[in-house]
Protein backbone atom coordinates (compact mmCIF):
# COMPACT_ATOMS: atom_id res chain seq x y z
CA UNK A 1 0.00 0.00 0.00
CA UNK A 2 1.16 3.48 -0.73
CA UNK A 3 2.00 4.82 2.69
CA UNK A 4 1.75 8.41 1.50
CA UNK A 5 -1.99 8.00 1.05
CA UNK A 6 -2.56 7.26 4.74
CA UNK A 7 0.50 7.90 6.86
CA UNK A 8 0.42 6.55 10.40
CA UNK A 9 1.71 8.94 13.04
CA UNK A 10 2.69 7.90 16.51
CA UNK A 11 1.87 10.15 19.47
CA UNK A 12 2.94 8.30 22.61
CA UNK A 13 0.69 5.29 22.82
CA UNK A 14 -1.69 6.68 20.26
CA UNK A 15 -1.58 5.99 16.56
CA UNK A 16 -3.11 8.57 14.26
CA UNK A 17 -3.98 7.55 10.73
CA UNK A 18 -4.40 10.52 8.46
CA UNK A 19 -6.11 9.59 5.19
CA UNK A 20 -4.70 11.90 2.54
CA UNK A 21 -6.83 11.15 -0.46
CA UNK A 22 -9.43 8.78 -1.84
CA UNK A 23 -8.30 5.31 -0.90
CA UNK A 24 -8.69 2.48 -3.28
CA UNK A 25 -9.73 -0.94 -2.10
CA UNK A 26 -6.20 -2.32 -2.04
CA UNK A 27 -5.01 0.68 -0.05
CA UNK A 28 -7.68 0.18 2.58
CA UNK A 29 -6.81 -3.48 3.00
CA UNK A 30 -3.13 -2.59 3.15
CA UNK A 31 -3.88 0.06 5.73
CA UNK A 32 -5.67 -2.45 7.88
CA UNK A 33 -2.73 -4.82 7.84
CA UNK A 34 -0.21 -2.09 8.50
CA UNK A 35 -2.21 -0.60 11.34
CA UNK A 36 -2.65 -3.97 13.00
CA UNK A 37 1.08 -4.54 12.79
CA UNK A 38 1.87 -1.15 14.32
CA UNK A 39 -0.69 -1.52 17.11
CA UNK A 40 1.03 -4.74 18.07
CA UNK A 41 4.52 -3.36 17.66
CA UNK A 42 4.00 -0.21 19.71
CA UNK A 43 1.37 -1.66 22.05
CA UNK A 44 -0.82 1.26 21.14
CA UNK A 45 -3.75 1.95 23.43
CA UNK A 46 -5.54 4.36 21.14
CA UNK A 47 -6.07 4.61 17.40
CA UNK A 48 -7.56 7.62 15.63
CA UNK A 49 -8.53 7.35 11.98
CA UNK A 50 -9.01 10.72 10.34
CA UNK A 51 -11.13 10.67 7.17
CA UNK A 52 -11.67 14.44 6.85
CA UNK A 53 -10.37 14.44 3.30
CA UNK A 54 -12.73 11.78 1.96
CA UNK A 55 -15.61 13.22 -0.04
CA UNK A 56 -17.32 9.86 -0.40
CA UNK A 57 -17.55 6.94 1.99
CA UNK A 58 -19.35 4.12 0.23
CA UNK A 59 -20.39 0.73 1.60
CA UNK A 60 -17.04 -0.87 0.92
CA UNK A 61 -15.10 1.91 2.61
CA UNK A 62 -17.45 1.93 5.58
CA UNK A 63 -17.24 -1.82 5.96
CA UNK A 64 -13.46 -1.76 5.84
CA UNK A 65 -13.26 1.08 8.36
CA UNK A 66 -15.43 -0.92 10.73
CA UNK A 67 -13.26 -3.98 10.25
CA UNK A 68 -10.16 -1.96 10.96
CA UNK A 69 -11.75 -0.55 14.10
CA UNK A 70 -12.87 -3.97 15.24
CA UNK A 71 -9.44 -5.45 14.74
CA UNK A 72 -7.57 -2.70 16.54
CA UNK A 73 -10.10 -2.89 19.34
CA UNK A 74 -9.54 -6.62 19.61
CA UNK A 75 -5.88 -5.83 20.02
CA UNK A 76 -6.76 -3.67 22.99
CA UNK A 77 -6.63 -0.23 21.37
CA UNK A 78 -9.56 2.12 21.76
CA UNK A 79 -10.40 3.29 18.26
CA UNK A 80 -12.09 6.50 17.14
CA UNK A 81 -13.03 7.53 13.62
CA UNK A 82 -13.03 11.27 13.04
CA UNK A 83 -13.61 13.80 10.31
CA UNK A 84 -16.71 12.48 8.61
CA UNK A 85 -18.10 15.53 6.81
CA UNK A 86 -21.80 16.54 6.97
CA UNK A 87 -22.55 15.56 3.36
CA UNK A 88 -20.72 12.27 3.73
CA UNK A 89 -22.52 11.46 7.00
CA UNK A 90 -25.83 12.17 5.33
CA UNK A 91 -25.08 9.94 2.35
CA UNK A 92 -23.85 7.18 4.63
CA UNK A 93 -27.04 6.98 6.68
CA UNK A 94 -29.08 6.95 3.47
CA UNK A 95 -27.15 3.81 2.58
CA UNK A 96 -27.65 2.42 6.06
CA UNK A 97 -23.97 2.74 6.95
CA UNK A 98 -24.00 3.82 10.57
CA UNK A 99 -20.66 2.43 11.78
CA UNK A 100 -22.59 1.08 14.73
CA UNK A 101 -20.26 -0.10 17.46
CA UNK A 102 -17.43 2.18 16.41
CA UNK A 103 -16.62 5.37 18.28
CA UNK A 104 -16.67 8.63 16.40
CA UNK A 105 -15.67 12.22 17.08
CA UNK A 106 -15.84 15.45 15.12
CA UNK A 107 -12.11 15.83 14.52
CA UNK A 108 -8.66 15.08 15.82
CA UNK A 109 -8.89 17.62 18.63
CA UNK A 110 -12.15 16.19 19.91
CA UNK A 111 -10.84 12.64 19.61
CA UNK A 112 -7.82 13.51 21.68
CA UNK A 113 -9.92 15.09 24.41
CA UNK A 114 -12.31 12.15 24.22
CA UNK A 115 -9.39 9.82 24.81
CA UNK A 116 -8.29 12.12 27.62
CA UNK A 117 -5.09 12.99 25.89
CA UNK A 118 -4.26 16.66 26.17
CA UNK A 119 -1.34 17.98 24.19
CA UNK A 120 0.03 19.50 27.37
CA UNK A 121 -0.10 23.18 26.52
CA UNK A 122 -2.77 24.58 28.78
CA UNK A 123 -1.94 22.86 32.02
CA UNK A 124 -3.25 24.87 34.87
CA UNK A 125 -0.70 25.61 37.60
CA UNK A 126 -2.36 24.53 40.84
CA UNK B 1 -36.45 6.87 -19.52
CA UNK B 2 -37.40 7.46 -23.16
CA UNK B 3 -38.81 10.88 -22.27
CA UNK B 4 -35.49 12.15 -21.10
CA UNK B 5 -33.99 14.29 -23.77
CA UNK B 6 -30.27 14.91 -23.66
CA UNK B 7 -29.76 18.53 -22.87
CA UNK B 8 -28.75 20.96 -25.62
CA UNK B 9 -27.64 24.43 -24.62
CA UNK B 10 -30.04 26.34 -26.91
CA UNK B 11 -33.21 24.44 -26.15
CA UNK B 12 -35.14 26.05 -23.32
CA UNK B 13 -38.14 24.18 -24.72
CA UNK B 14 -37.26 20.76 -26.10
CA UNK B 15 -37.61 20.13 -29.83
CA UNK B 16 -40.22 17.46 -29.22
CA UNK B 17 -42.47 19.90 -27.34
CA UNK B 18 -42.09 22.52 -30.11
CA UNK B 19 -43.13 19.95 -32.69
CA UNK B 20 -46.16 19.00 -30.61
CA UNK B 21 -47.26 22.62 -30.29
CA UNK B 22 -46.92 23.31 -34.01
CA UNK B 23 -48.88 20.15 -34.73
CA UNK B 24 -51.69 21.20 -32.41
CA UNK B 25 -51.79 24.63 -34.05
CA UNK B 26 -51.69 22.89 -37.44
CA UNK B 27 -48.73 25.08 -38.35
CA UNK B 28 -47.16 23.33 -41.32
CA UNK B 29 -44.50 23.92 -43.96
CA UNK B 30 -47.25 25.40 -46.15
CA UNK B 31 -47.78 28.10 -43.55
CA UNK B 32 -44.05 28.74 -43.50
CA UNK B 33 -44.09 29.19 -47.27
CA UNK B 34 -47.09 31.53 -47.13
CA UNK B 35 -45.40 33.71 -44.53
CA UNK B 36 -42.11 33.82 -46.39
CA UNK B 37 -44.12 34.82 -49.43
CA UNK B 38 -45.30 38.07 -47.83
CA UNK B 39 -41.94 39.14 -46.51
CA UNK B 40 -41.66 41.89 -49.11
CA UNK B 41 -45.07 43.26 -48.17
CA UNK B 42 -44.09 43.16 -44.51
CA UNK B 43 -40.92 45.16 -45.18
CA UNK B 44 -43.00 47.82 -46.90
CA UNK B 45 -45.45 48.14 -44.03
CA UNK B 46 -43.01 47.70 -41.15
CA UNK B 47 -42.40 51.33 -40.20
CA UNK B 48 -46.00 52.54 -40.37
CA UNK B 49 -47.13 49.43 -38.49
CA UNK B 50 -44.70 50.03 -35.67
CA UNK B 51 -45.58 53.72 -35.45
CA UNK B 52 -49.29 52.94 -35.21
CA UNK B 53 -48.60 50.24 -32.68
CA UNK B 54 -46.72 52.51 -30.34
CA UNK B 55 -49.16 55.34 -30.79
CA UNK B 56 -51.76 52.92 -29.45
CA UNK B 57 -49.56 51.87 -26.52
CA UNK B 58 -48.69 55.45 -25.61
CA UNK B 59 -52.35 56.47 -25.50
CA UNK B 60 -52.96 54.29 -22.46
CA UNK B 61 -51.51 55.13 -19.03
CA UNK B 62 -50.73 51.54 -18.13
CA UNK B 63 -48.59 50.80 -21.14
CA UNK B 64 -47.22 54.33 -21.58
CA UNK B 65 -45.56 54.02 -18.19
CA UNK B 66 -43.24 51.36 -19.52
CA UNK B 67 -41.92 53.49 -22.33
CA UNK B 68 -41.54 56.85 -20.60
CA UNK B 69 -37.85 57.06 -21.38
CA UNK B 70 -37.38 58.27 -25.01
CA UNK B 71 -34.12 56.35 -25.45
CA UNK B 72 -35.85 53.17 -24.26
CA UNK B 73 -38.80 53.84 -26.56
CA UNK B 74 -36.51 54.21 -29.54
CA UNK B 75 -34.71 51.00 -28.67
CA UNK B 76 -37.91 49.09 -28.09
CA UNK B 77 -39.41 50.30 -31.38
CA UNK B 78 -36.30 49.04 -33.16
CA UNK B 79 -36.61 45.65 -31.45
CA UNK B 80 -40.32 45.52 -32.21
CA UNK B 81 -39.65 46.21 -35.89
CA UNK B 82 -37.19 43.32 -35.94
CA UNK B 83 -39.76 41.14 -34.21
CA UNK B 84 -42.35 42.08 -36.80
CA UNK B 85 -39.98 41.39 -39.69
CA UNK B 86 -38.91 38.07 -38.18
CA UNK B 87 -42.47 36.77 -38.46
CA UNK B 88 -42.18 36.54 -42.23
CA UNK B 89 -38.60 35.38 -42.56
CA UNK B 90 -39.30 31.67 -42.22
CA UNK B 91 -37.10 29.19 -40.40
CA UNK B 92 -39.13 28.97 -37.18
CA UNK B 93 -36.68 26.60 -35.49
CA UNK B 94 -35.13 26.17 -32.02
CA UNK B 95 -33.16 29.37 -32.50
CA UNK B 96 -36.42 31.20 -33.23
CA UNK B 97 -37.90 29.69 -30.08
CA UNK B 98 -34.92 30.79 -28.01
CA UNK B 99 -35.16 34.35 -29.36
CA UNK B 100 -38.88 34.59 -28.63
CA UNK B 101 -38.35 33.32 -25.13
CA UNK B 102 -35.68 35.91 -24.54
CA UNK B 103 -38.09 38.64 -25.58
CA UNK B 104 -40.74 37.20 -23.28
CA UNK B 105 -38.26 37.20 -20.43
CA UNK B 106 -37.44 40.85 -20.99
CA UNK B 107 -41.11 41.81 -20.92
CA UNK B 108 -41.65 39.75 -17.81
CA UNK B 109 -38.64 41.26 -16.11
CA UNK B 110 -39.77 44.84 -16.70
CA UNK B 111 -43.11 43.86 -15.21
CA UNK B 112 -45.31 44.17 -18.25
CA UNK B 113 -48.62 42.53 -17.26
CA UNK B 114 -49.79 39.56 -19.31
CA UNK B 115 -53.05 41.33 -20.13
CA UNK B 116 -51.09 44.16 -21.76
CA UNK B 117 -48.95 41.65 -23.55
CA UNK B 118 -52.04 39.96 -25.05
CA UNK B 119 -53.72 43.27 -25.73
CA UNK B 120 -50.67 44.21 -27.76
CA UNK B 121 -50.80 40.99 -29.76
CA UNK B 122 -54.44 41.60 -30.50
CA UNK B 123 -53.91 45.16 -31.72
CA UNK B 124 -51.02 43.92 -33.76
CA UNK B 125 -52.98 41.17 -35.53
CA UNK B 126 -55.81 43.58 -36.33
CA UNK B 127 -53.39 46.15 -37.71
CA UNK B 128 -51.86 43.49 -39.94
CA UNK B 129 -55.30 42.36 -41.06
CA UNK B 130 -56.09 45.92 -42.13
CA UNK B 131 -52.87 46.14 -44.15
CA UNK B 132 -53.51 42.74 -45.76
CA UNK B 133 -57.03 43.73 -46.79
CA UNK B 134 -55.55 46.79 -48.50
CA UNK B 135 -52.74 44.91 -50.18
CA UNK B 136 -54.90 42.05 -51.46
CA UNK B 137 -58.03 44.07 -52.32
CA UNK B 138 -58.41 42.18 -55.60
CA UNK B 139 -57.68 38.72 -54.14
CA UNK B 140 -59.17 38.56 -50.63
CA UNK B 141 -58.55 34.79 -50.35
CA UNK B 142 -54.88 35.57 -50.30
CA UNK B 143 -55.37 37.97 -47.41
CA UNK B 144 -57.25 35.24 -45.53
CA UNK B 145 -54.53 32.71 -46.24
CA UNK B 146 -51.76 34.97 -45.01
CA UNK B 147 -53.73 36.01 -41.95
CA UNK B 148 -54.52 32.37 -41.19
CA UNK B 149 -50.84 31.42 -41.20
CA UNK B 150 -49.82 34.53 -39.31
CA UNK B 151 -52.40 33.86 -36.62
CA UNK B 152 -51.02 30.38 -36.04
CA UNK B 153 -47.50 31.74 -35.71
CA UNK B 154 -48.61 34.56 -33.44
CA UNK B 155 -50.38 32.12 -31.14
CA UNK B 156 -47.25 29.99 -31.12
CA UNK B 157 -45.36 33.10 -29.99
CA UNK B 158 -47.96 33.84 -27.32
CA UNK B 159 -47.59 30.33 -25.91
CA UNK B 160 -43.87 30.94 -25.56
CA UNK B 161 -44.58 34.27 -23.86
CA UNK B 162 -46.86 32.57 -21.33
CA UNK B 163 -44.11 30.01 -20.69
CA UNK B 164 -41.70 32.72 -19.62
CA UNK B 165 -44.20 34.35 -17.29
CA UNK B 166 -45.18 31.05 -15.70
CA UNK B 167 -41.58 29.97 -15.34
CA UNK B 168 -40.72 33.23 -13.63
CA UNK B 169 -43.66 32.92 -11.23
CA UNK B 170 -42.61 29.40 -10.34
CA UNK B 171 -39.07 30.53 -9.63
CA UNK B 172 -40.37 33.25 -7.33
CA UNK B 173 -42.60 30.83 -5.48
CA UNK B 174 -39.76 28.38 -5.07
CA UNK B 175 -37.54 31.10 -3.71
CA UNK B 176 -40.18 32.07 -1.18
CA UNK B 177 -40.75 28.48 -0.15
CA UNK B 178 -37.02 28.14 0.37
CA UNK B 179 -36.93 31.28 2.52
CA UNK B 180 -39.85 30.10 4.61
CA UNK B 181 -38.20 26.76 5.16
CA UNK B 182 -34.98 28.35 6.33
CA UNK B 183 -36.80 30.74 8.64
CA UNK B 184 -38.81 28.00 10.24
CA UNK B 185 -35.92 25.79 11.27
CA UNK B 186 -33.24 27.66 13.13
CA UNK B 187 -30.57 25.60 14.80
CA UNK B 188 -29.76 27.27 18.12
CA UNK B 189 -26.55 27.13 20.08
CA UNK B 190 -27.62 26.93 23.72
CA UNK B 191 -24.23 26.44 25.26
CA UNK B 192 -20.80 25.69 23.88
CA UNK B 193 -21.22 22.26 22.37
CA UNK B 194 -25.00 22.12 22.80
CA UNK B 195 -27.31 22.59 19.86
CA UNK B 196 -31.06 22.80 19.96
CA UNK B 197 -33.17 22.05 16.90
CA UNK B 198 -36.83 22.84 17.61
CA UNK B 199 -39.05 21.41 14.89
CA UNK B 200 -42.46 22.94 14.45
CA UNK B 201 -45.18 21.78 12.12
CA UNK B 202 -45.40 18.89 9.74
CA UNK B 203 -42.26 17.53 8.15
CA UNK B 204 -42.12 16.19 4.63
CA UNK B 205 -39.17 14.45 3.06
CA UNK B 206 -37.70 17.59 1.56
CA UNK B 207 -37.95 19.56 4.80
CA UNK B 208 -36.53 16.65 6.78
CA UNK B 209 -33.55 16.51 4.47
CA UNK B 210 -32.93 20.22 4.83
CA UNK B 211 -33.24 20.04 8.59
CA UNK B 212 -30.69 17.26 8.70
CA UNK B 213 -28.29 19.11 6.43
CA UNK B 214 -28.59 22.28 8.48
CA UNK B 215 -28.09 20.40 11.70
CA UNK B 216 -25.03 18.52 10.49
CA UNK B 217 -23.37 21.69 9.23
CA UNK B 218 -24.16 23.30 12.55
CA UNK B 219 -22.59 20.40 14.40
CA UNK B 220 -19.41 21.00 12.45
CA UNK B 221 -19.28 24.77 12.73
CA UNK B 222 -20.24 24.85 16.41
CA UNK B 223 -18.29 21.74 17.36
CA UNK B 224 -21.42 20.42 18.98
CA UNK B 225 -21.20 17.26 21.04
CA UNK B 226 -24.84 17.11 22.06
CA UNK B 227 -27.90 17.89 20.01
CA UNK B 228 -31.41 18.22 21.37
CA UNK B 229 -34.05 17.70 18.70
CA UNK B 230 -37.34 18.90 20.05
CA UNK B 231 -40.46 17.59 18.38
CA UNK B 232 -43.01 19.07 20.78
CA UNK B 233 -44.37 21.13 17.92
CA UNK B 234 -44.73 18.22 15.52
CA UNK B 235 -48.36 17.11 15.47
CA UNK B 236 -47.86 13.70 13.94
CA UNK B 237 -45.13 11.37 12.88
CA UNK B 238 -45.41 8.71 10.20
CA UNK B 239 -42.94 6.02 9.17
CA UNK B 240 -41.06 8.31 6.83
CA UNK B 241 -40.65 11.06 9.39
CA UNK B 242 -39.68 8.63 12.12
CA UNK B 243 -37.04 7.20 9.81
CA UNK B 244 -35.78 10.68 9.01
CA UNK B 245 -35.39 11.38 12.71
CA UNK B 246 -33.46 8.18 13.23
CA UNK B 247 -31.25 8.94 10.23
CA UNK B 248 -30.57 12.41 11.55
CA UNK B 249 -29.54 10.99 14.90
CA UNK B 250 -27.28 8.44 13.23
CA UNK B 251 -25.69 11.01 10.93
CA UNK B 252 -24.98 13.32 13.87
CA UNK B 253 -23.36 10.43 15.67
CA UNK B 254 -21.03 9.84 12.73
CA UNK B 255 -19.84 13.37 13.43
CA UNK B 256 -19.30 12.64 17.07
CA UNK B 257 -22.48 14.22 18.40
CA UNK B 258 -25.00 12.55 20.66
CA UNK B 259 -28.66 13.32 20.03
CA UNK B 260 -31.54 13.54 22.41
CA UNK B 261 -35.05 13.69 21.02
CA UNK B 262 -37.37 15.55 23.32
CA UNK B 263 -41.06 16.27 23.29
CA UNK B 264 -42.27 12.98 21.95
CA UNK B 265 -45.98 12.87 22.68
CA UNK B 266 -47.37 9.57 23.96
CA UNK B 267 -49.16 8.78 20.73
CA UNK B 268 -46.06 9.51 18.66
CA UNK B 269 -44.13 7.21 20.95
CA UNK B 270 -46.75 4.55 20.32
CA UNK B 271 -46.50 5.04 16.57
CA UNK B 272 -42.76 4.68 16.69
CA UNK B 273 -42.92 1.52 18.74
CA UNK B 274 -45.53 0.09 16.38
CA UNK B 275 -43.36 0.98 13.42
CA UNK B 276 -40.66 -1.14 14.94
CA UNK B 277 -38.22 1.72 15.41
CA UNK B 278 -35.53 0.42 17.66
CA UNK B 279 -35.73 3.01 20.39
CA UNK B 280 -32.42 1.82 21.74
CA UNK B 281 -30.85 3.54 18.77
CA UNK B 282 -32.04 6.91 19.92
CA UNK B 283 -32.21 8.64 23.26
CA UNK B 284 -35.61 10.14 23.97
CA UNK B 285 -37.09 12.19 26.78
CA UNK B 286 -40.60 13.46 27.40
CA UNK B 287 -40.18 17.21 27.26
CA UNK B 288 -37.80 19.92 26.16
CA UNK B 289 -36.70 20.84 29.65
CA UNK B 290 -35.64 17.30 30.43
CA UNK B 291 -33.90 17.17 27.10
CA UNK B 292 -31.83 20.25 27.82
CA UNK B 293 -31.02 19.12 31.35
CA UNK B 294 -29.90 15.76 30.06
CA UNK B 295 -27.76 17.45 27.42
CA UNK B 296 -26.15 19.74 29.95
CA UNK B 297 -25.42 16.78 32.20
CA UNK B 298 -23.72 15.01 29.34
CA UNK B 299 -21.57 18.05 28.69
CA UNK B 300 -20.60 18.19 32.35
CA UNK B 301 -22.67 21.13 33.42
CA UNK B 302 -24.44 21.30 36.72
CA UNK B 303 -27.12 23.96 36.97
CA UNK B 304 -27.46 25.38 40.48
CA UNK B 305 -30.21 27.72 41.52
CA UNK B 306 -29.23 30.89 43.39
CA UNK B 307 -31.38 30.27 46.52
CA UNK B 308 -28.70 31.34 48.95
CA UNK B 309 -28.13 34.78 47.40
CA UNK B 310 -31.90 35.51 47.24
CA UNK B 311 -32.61 34.77 50.87
CA UNK B 312 -29.75 37.00 51.94
CA UNK B 313 -31.02 39.96 49.91
CA UNK B 314 -34.65 39.53 50.77
CA UNK B 315 -33.88 39.57 54.44
CA UNK C 1 -18.50 20.93 -20.27
CA UNK C 2 -20.21 18.46 -22.57
CA UNK C 3 -23.58 17.01 -21.72
CA UNK C 4 -22.52 13.41 -22.25
CA UNK C 5 -19.51 11.48 -21.06
CA UNK C 6 -18.46 7.86 -21.20
CA UNK C 7 -16.18 6.48 -18.50
CA UNK C 8 -14.77 3.00 -19.08
CA UNK C 9 -14.50 1.01 -15.87
CA UNK C 10 -11.55 -1.32 -15.82
CA UNK C 11 -9.82 -0.62 -12.55
CA UNK C 12 -10.25 1.07 -9.22
CA UNK C 13 -8.61 4.20 -10.54
CA UNK C 14 -11.58 4.44 -12.89
CA UNK C 15 -13.90 4.35 -9.89
CA UNK C 16 -12.29 7.49 -8.53
CA UNK C 17 -12.45 9.06 -12.01
CA UNK C 18 -16.11 8.16 -12.35
CA UNK C 19 -16.94 9.85 -9.04
CA UNK C 20 -15.03 12.93 -10.00
CA UNK C 21 -16.55 13.27 -13.47
CA UNK C 22 -20.02 12.61 -12.12
CA UNK C 23 -19.55 15.32 -9.52
CA UNK C 24 -18.20 17.76 -12.10
CA UNK C 25 -21.02 17.17 -14.53
CA UNK C 26 -23.72 17.39 -11.87
CA UNK C 27 -22.24 20.59 -10.48
CA UNK C 28 -22.93 22.37 -13.79
CA UNK C 29 -26.61 22.02 -12.90
CA UNK C 30 -25.97 23.68 -9.56
CA UNK C 31 -26.90 20.75 -7.38
CA UNK C 32 -26.24 21.41 -3.70
CA UNK C 33 -23.03 20.11 -2.17
CA UNK C 34 -25.05 17.48 -0.33
CA UNK C 35 -26.73 16.28 -3.53
CA UNK C 36 -23.36 16.09 -5.28
CA UNK C 37 -22.12 13.78 -2.56
CA UNK C 38 -25.21 11.61 -2.90
CA UNK C 39 -24.60 11.33 -6.63
CA UNK C 40 -20.89 10.58 -6.20
CA UNK C 41 -21.70 7.95 -3.58
CA UNK C 42 -24.29 6.27 -5.80
CA UNK C 43 -21.74 6.23 -8.62
CA UNK C 44 -19.23 4.69 -6.27
CA UNK C 45 -21.64 1.94 -5.27
CA UNK C 46 -22.66 0.86 -8.77
CA UNK C 47 -19.13 1.15 -10.11
CA UNK C 48 -17.83 -1.02 -7.33
CA UNK C 49 -20.43 -3.62 -8.26
CA UNK C 50 -19.14 -3.59 -11.80
CA UNK C 51 -15.58 -4.14 -10.63
CA UNK C 52 -16.50 -6.76 -8.08
CA UNK C 53 -18.90 -8.85 -10.10
CA UNK C 54 -18.10 -8.22 -13.74
CA UNK C 55 -14.51 -7.10 -13.66
CA UNK C 56 -15.11 -4.33 -16.15
CA UNK C 57 -17.83 -2.26 -17.68
CA UNK C 58 -18.64 1.36 -18.45
CA UNK C 59 -20.49 4.36 -17.17
CA UNK C 60 -22.50 6.78 -19.28
CA UNK C 61 -22.93 10.14 -17.62
CA UNK C 62 -25.56 12.41 -19.12
CA UNK C 63 -27.27 15.69 -18.47
CA UNK C 64 -30.96 15.23 -19.16
CA UNK C 65 -34.19 17.15 -19.21
CA UNK C 66 -37.84 16.26 -18.70
CA UNK C 67 -40.12 19.18 -19.34
CA UNK C 68 -38.73 21.95 -17.20
CA UNK C 69 -36.72 19.64 -14.94
CA UNK C 70 -32.99 19.27 -15.40
CA UNK C 71 -31.03 16.35 -14.07
CA UNK C 72 -28.10 14.00 -14.35
CA UNK C 73 -28.40 10.40 -15.47
CA UNK C 74 -25.93 7.62 -14.88
CA UNK C 75 -26.05 4.38 -16.82
CA UNK C 76 -23.77 1.66 -15.46
CA UNK C 77 -23.31 -1.23 -17.87
CA UNK C 78 -21.44 -4.47 -17.62
CA UNK C 79 -21.32 -7.85 -19.34
CA UNK C 80 -20.92 -9.72 -16.10
CA UNK C 81 -22.78 -12.72 -14.70
CA UNK C 82 -26.03 -10.83 -14.20
CA UNK C 83 -28.26 -10.87 -11.13
CA UNK C 84 -30.22 -14.12 -10.74
CA UNK C 85 -32.76 -12.91 -8.19
CA UNK C 86 -33.32 -9.27 -9.00
CA UNK C 87 -36.37 -9.02 -6.77
CA UNK C 88 -34.45 -10.06 -3.66
CA UNK C 89 -31.51 -7.92 -4.61
CA UNK C 90 -33.80 -4.90 -4.58
CA UNK C 91 -35.25 -5.68 -1.17
CA UNK C 92 -34.22 -3.46 1.65
CA UNK C 93 -31.90 -5.76 3.52
CA UNK C 94 -31.07 -2.57 5.32
CA UNK C 95 -28.31 -3.67 7.58
CA UNK C 96 -26.45 -1.62 10.11
CA UNK C 97 -23.42 -3.79 9.55
CA UNK C 98 -22.51 -1.70 6.56
CA UNK C 99 -24.57 -2.49 3.49
CA UNK C 100 -24.10 -6.06 2.38
CA UNK C 101 -24.55 -7.52 -1.05
CA UNK C 102 -25.04 -5.31 -4.04
CA UNK C 103 -26.20 -2.28 -2.15
CA UNK C 104 -28.87 -1.65 -4.75
CA UNK C 105 -31.66 -0.56 -2.39
CA UNK C 106 -29.22 1.87 -0.81
CA UNK C 107 -28.20 3.42 -4.10
CA UNK C 108 -31.88 3.69 -4.98
CA UNK C 109 -32.43 5.78 -1.87
CA UNK C 110 -29.68 8.15 -2.93
CA UNK C 111 -31.20 8.90 -6.32
CA UNK C 112 -34.62 9.95 -7.59
CA UNK C 113 -35.06 7.35 -10.32
CA UNK C 114 -33.50 3.92 -10.32
CA UNK C 115 -33.85 1.01 -12.68
CA UNK C 116 -32.02 -2.28 -13.01
CA UNK C 117 -32.10 -4.56 -16.03
CA UNK C 118 -30.19 -7.80 -15.74
CA UNK C 119 -29.91 -11.10 -17.52
CA UNK C 120 -28.00 -14.05 -16.15
CA UNK C 121 -25.01 -14.71 -18.34
CA UNK C 122 -25.50 -11.48 -20.30
CA UNK C 123 -24.90 -8.64 -17.91
CA UNK C 124 -26.45 -5.83 -15.95
CA UNK C 125 -27.47 -2.26 -16.66
CA UNK C 126 -28.30 0.14 -13.86
CA UNK C 127 -29.89 3.44 -14.84
CA UNK C 128 -30.27 6.14 -12.23
CA UNK C 129 -31.25 9.79 -12.38
CA UNK C 130 -31.25 12.71 -9.98
CA UNK C 131 -33.29 15.80 -10.73
CA UNK C 132 -32.44 19.33 -9.77
CA UNK C 133 -35.44 20.53 -7.85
Amino acid sequence: MNRARAPILKLGETLIVSVQEALMDADLVGLRDELVAEVKMYRATCVIIDVTVLDVLDSFAARTLRHIAQMTQLLGARTVIVGIQPDVAFAMVQLGLTLQGTETALDLEDALSLLNLKLGRNRRVQ
Amino acid sequence: MADHETLLPESPIPGEEVRRRKEFLEFTDDDVAVLEGVNEVAIRYADSMIDDFYRHLMSFDETRAFFADPALLKHVKEMQKNYFMRLTQGNYDQVYVAERIKIGQIHERIGLPLKSYFGMYCYYLRAVLGRLQEEYKETPEQAFSVFNSLMKLTFFDMELAIDTYVESRERTIKGQEEAIRELSTPVLLLRPGLLLLPIIGLIDTLRARQLTEQLLRSVRSNRARVVVIDVTGVPSVDTKVANHLVQTVEAARLMGAVSIISGIAPDIAQTMVRLGIDLRRIRTVGDLQSGIEEAERQLGYTVVKNDVAESEDGK
Amino acid sequence: MSSELNVPIRSEADLVTARLRGREMASTLHFSSSELTLIATAISEVTRNILSYAGSGELDLRLVRQGQKLGVSIIARDRGPGIPDLFSAMQDGYSTSGGLGLGLPGSKRLMDEFDVASEVGKGTTVTMTKWKM
